[in-house]
């Protein structure tokens, strides 16, 4: 046991890193910016496998040493309370007096039963015991004795608390491979198809087949979100966001509306839908000289402060005479720092302003490679506004239409609809883990509260027809109950065997001085 | 059995758990998680699925709305072989594809094939630039805003990839998918083992 202790504190250090560090596994995208941040480090920690602590051969070991020291202490034991269960309760001891709990009570010759005194004294006793929930067993010899023992419970319930933490490692070790985990902004009106092709981006679990995939739809009809309006220090705090969705199945008509909250997700084909992120997306669209519309969509800005400041990449591929690049921040409430910066005061849209940086040139879509649609790579491109340039960032209010400079065209900003961030993922082990976190739950409390001691009672019966009673208890384990176990028990005992009630005094009755256990 | 072999089974069994967990293969979807390059759409490998006739499942229905404002239906191209792309115009390897697609659109428009775009982001004007840009003649729908296309389309042979392309048979079945990028060659036999289907 004392192993498997060390080892769960190792796992517990080893599991450090991994929040010191982004992995792969939850944040690729951090990883990438770590990599760019420190280009002498990454590559270090990377041989190491930091960004893949969970995954990695150290970590792993540690786990599955856990697991063999936890299957290796829960075998030999499960076998040796097979043979206990089945074994009867051990021979009475010759000398209960010594015993930690241990405590003598006379029955007078008077008092005592008819025929068999001894007989009818253990007889009565073992039958109490077992209603006590003891298992019983009577032995015969020089004095008549019952040996009883109960509480196995006690080590059953520690051997299900052990039995079921293997089982929720082996069923999210293993079944955890079954689901996958994905990612999709949508605007406000925008849909998701629960098909590979509609993520952003996917996390599959080991053994992710593509089937898996239970087709419908999510069209997210509404973001609202509510600020704290008062208050110096709380206001701007976003109090509630309710995305409000329209789901529809495959080949079944009509649709069902639904509500997705932070922490309240919506449970649709196999999936929960979480609600984990939001912001804003503007209206732009960009015309040719000649006025015909080049490009025109929502685009979401990815929020950078909690004023929902907002940066985002529009990339106009086609339709003007060379392929333009718009860098932009979105202000929803706009106002002039100290410094001359803009700045969002607000988060909900109060006055809201656009800014863009243009550029001109190759966007390097068109080799074929994949590009972050968050980031613009300037590389193959010359900038036309704002930074150096000389030329002034584009300022645009809703409805507000500015020049591109060199005559490329026109740029528009026709308005701005919030965009929700959602998780979707599919956990196939949740039921078992709960089957097995209640099993560890119940096993933990009988292997704590459940107390395990045996008990005997002895009678002898002395030259003047009086019959000593003698009981005595020893706790396996932890039970500070144990005395009060005994002499409750004697008392009863003596009370039934005398044929009524026994409280201190009565005649008959005399009580020696209870050994307190050592 | 001797007291000591049951812990070396046990050492034997993690280790082969700990090599199946760790993974020893390559998964491609995973790998691209990993990659972190917030590219936003999920690639596809280039891998080609055939069905033979008889294991296909039901025909497609859909209905959606082009760029020029028509609505499509599943029922316009009854009787004829169509190639269904999944795409949008920025996203790289649709753009390196979209002139191998028109391509192959001229070569079978005689012998009744047919192509249509089914542009899974994009709104009107951007794909109608696009399409203007590449000299695409064939309509798209747009499928950002009800995903109804999609949808109809999810399922076994699913979309699983941008760009993703399909080729249905005359009865509107699902009879070959390539994930990723097209390559020309192999879309065109696709195509033409599909069109030497007997009419039914």
């Amino acid at each position: 046991m004392r192993t498997a202790l060390l080892l769960l504190l190792a796992l517990a250090v080893a599991a450090v890193p991994g929040s010191l560090v982004p992995q792969r596994s939850s944040d690729p995208n951090g990883v990438t910016q770590y990599f760019d941040d420190n280009p002498e480090l990454a590559p270090i920690v990377d041989s190491l496998q930091g960004f893949d602590v969970y995954t990695s051969v150290w970590f792993s070991s540690i786990y599955l040493l856990l697991f063999v020291s936890l299957i290796g202490c829960v075998v030999p034991r499960t076998r040796h309370h097979l043979q206990a269960l089945r074994a009867a309760p051990p021979r009475t001891p010759s000398r209960l007096s010594r015993m930690p709990a241990h405590t003598v009570r006379t029955v007078t010759a008077a008092d005592a039963p008819d025929g068999d005194a001894a007989a009818a004294a253990v007889e009565s006793a073992r039958e109490m015991l077992r209603k006590d929930g003891y298992r019983v067993v009577v032995f015969e010899g020089s004095r008549r004795s019952v040996s009883a023992e109960r509480g196995y419970l006690r080590e059953t319930g520690n051997l299900v608390f052990h039995t079921a933490l293997v089982g929720v490692l082996v069923t999210v070790g293993i079944g955890g491979g079954f689901g996958y985990q994905g990612q999709r902004v949508l605007v406000e009106g925008q849909t998701f198809v629960n098909s590979l092709a509609a993520y952003d981006s996917i996390n599959p679990g080991r053994f992710f087949r593509e089937d898996a995939l239970e087709p419908y739809s999510l069209t997210l009809d509404r973001l609202d979100v509510t600020y704290e309006k008062e208050g110096t220090a709380s206001a701007g705090l976003p109090t509630d966001y309710t995305a409000s969705v329209s789901t529809r199945r495959q080949n079944i008509p009509g649709a069902d509306d639904a509500t997705v909250k932070v922490n309240e997700p919506l449970s649709i084909g196999g999936t929960e839908v979480y609600l984990l992120g939001n912001g804003y997306a503007p209206r732009i669209t960009v015309r040719d000289p000649a006025g015909d519309v080049a490009f025109s969509d929502v685009i979401p800005f990815p929020p950078q402060d909690s004023f929902l400041t907002s940066l985002g990449v529009v990339k106009v591929p086609d339709g003007l005479a060379e392929q333009v690049g718009l860098i932009g921040f979105f202000y929803p409430d706009q106002a002039k720092g100290a410094n001359g910066a803009y700045r969002s005061e607000f988060p909900d849209v109060r006055d809201p302003m656009l800014t863009l940086n243009v550029y001109q040139g190759d966007l390097g879509l068109n080799g074929g490679v994949p590009r972050s649609v968050y980031a613009l790579d300037t590389s193959g491109m010359t900038q036309l506004a704002g930074g150096d340039t000389g030329v002034e960032a584009l300022e645009l209010r809703p409805g507000e239409t500015r020049p591109l400079p060199g005559g490329l065209g026109t740029v528009s900003f026709d308005g701005v609809s919030r965009f929700a961030a959602f998780d979707i993922s599919h956990d196939p082990t949740k039921g078992v883990v709960l089957f097995f976190s209640i099993c560890i739950l119940a096993g933990l409390l009988a292997s704590l509260f459940v107390p395990r001691r045996r008990m005997w009672v002895a009678a002898r019966v002395g030259s003047d027809g009086s019959v000593e009673l003698e009981y005595a208890g020893l706790a396996r384990g932890d039970d500070p109950l144990l005395d009060a176990a005994v002499s409750g028990f004697a008392d009863r005992h003596h009370a039934a065997v005398t044929g009524g009630p026994s409280p201190a005094g009565v005649p008959g009755f005399s009580r020696s001085a209870d050994r307190a256990g050592s | 059995m001797s007291p000591y072999s049951r812990p070396l089974t046990l050492l034997a069994v993690s280790l082969a758990a700990s090599l199946a967990l760790a993974g020893c293969t390559a998964d491609g979807l995973a790998d691209q998680y990993k990659a972190g390059s917030a590219k936003n759409y999920v690639a596809g490998d280039g891998s080609v699925t055939e069905i033979a006739a008889e294991s296909r499942g039901a025909a497609v229905t859909f209905e959606g709305q082009a760029e020029s404002g028509e609505v499509i239906r599943s029922e316009d191209y009854a009787d004829r072989v169509l190639v269904v792309n999944f795409w949008y115009a920025g996203c790289p390897p649709c753009r390196s594809e979209a002139p191998d697609l028109e391509r192959l659109n001229v070569q079978f428009q005689d012998q009744g094939v047919r192509f249509l775009g089914v542009n899974v982001r994009d709104q009107a004007d951007t794909a109608l630039e696009f399409a203007g840009a590449f000299g695409v003649t064939y309509p798209s729908i747009l499928d950002v805003d009800t995903g109804s296309v999609q949808l109809a389309f999810s399922g076994s042979v699913a979309p699983n990839a941008v760009p993703t392309t399909l080729v249905l048979d005359r009865r509107g079945r699902v009879a070959a998918r390539v994930l990723g990028r097209i390559d020309a060659s192999i879309l065109e036999t696709l195509i033409a083992d599909v069109l030497a289907e007997e009419p039914q």
